[in-house]
């Protein structure tokens, strides 16, 4: 593996000294199953713990107003691509599906309002994954 | 809640992405609140925006 060329900006100096040296597959997958997980492991703490009750919350209000979680359909292209957002949420993911939730109800006055927030809460997670990247690379 | 009121929906989704935006994108505490209360603000006020150019718009 190539070595990365040190980054320009400085680090925080509050910025816990061994994050670097995290794998950052471990930091992606923590990140990716644990929203704000990959953040707890790097020590922020802070941050961590809000993203851990935010995005859960967003994911958990979008079940409650029915919305759906979408199966991968490579022939339907926006459902994919709504099934890959909703994957990105992670574990609360998965056991929505294994308990049942997120069927959807098409008929419901909130449904879309249901997608939205379940989709919302899986690209956020994305984008705090790609934070935690940073972090692990000492750039923030 | 009032699960029907397309705007109390609106306003929730928005504070809850601000929350998550500004502390994403901020690191101190003050920062994070005015970064989170700038989104907020942006995507409710666009959104009502919008909605005021839909409605004179014959559809």
């Amino acid at each position: 593996m190539a070595a990365r060329a040190p980054s320009k900006r400085p680090a925080r100096p509050s910025a816990p000294a061994p994050a670097a040296a995290r794998p950052l597959a471990l930091v992606y997958l923590l990140g990716w199953l644990v929203p704000g997980g990959g953040h707890l492991w790097l020590g922020r703490t802070a941050k961590g713990a809000a993203f851990l009750v935010m995005l859960p919350l967003m994911f958990v209000i979008g079940l409650a107003l029915d919305g759906r979680l979408f199966p991968f359909a490579p022939g339907d292209p926006l459902v994919a691509l709504a099934s890959i957002a909703n994957v990105g949420s992670g574990l609360p993911y998965f056991i929505a599906q294994a308990l049942g939730f997120g069927a959807g109800r098409v008929i419901s006055v909130t449904y879309e309002y249901g997608n939205a927030f379940l989709i919302a809460a899986g690209l956020l997670n994305a984008l705090v994954i790609i934070d935690a990247h940073d972090i692990a690379l000492g750039r923030k | 809640m009032n699960r029907t009121s397309h705007v109390l929906l609106m306003t929730l989704f928005a504070a809850c992405v601000a929350a998550v935006g500004g502390v994403l994108l901020k690191d101190t505490p003050a920062e994070q609140a005015r970064t989170a209360a700038g989104i907020f603000g942006s995507l409710v006020g666009a959104a009502l925006a919008f909605g005021w150019i839909l409605y004179f718009l014959p559809l």
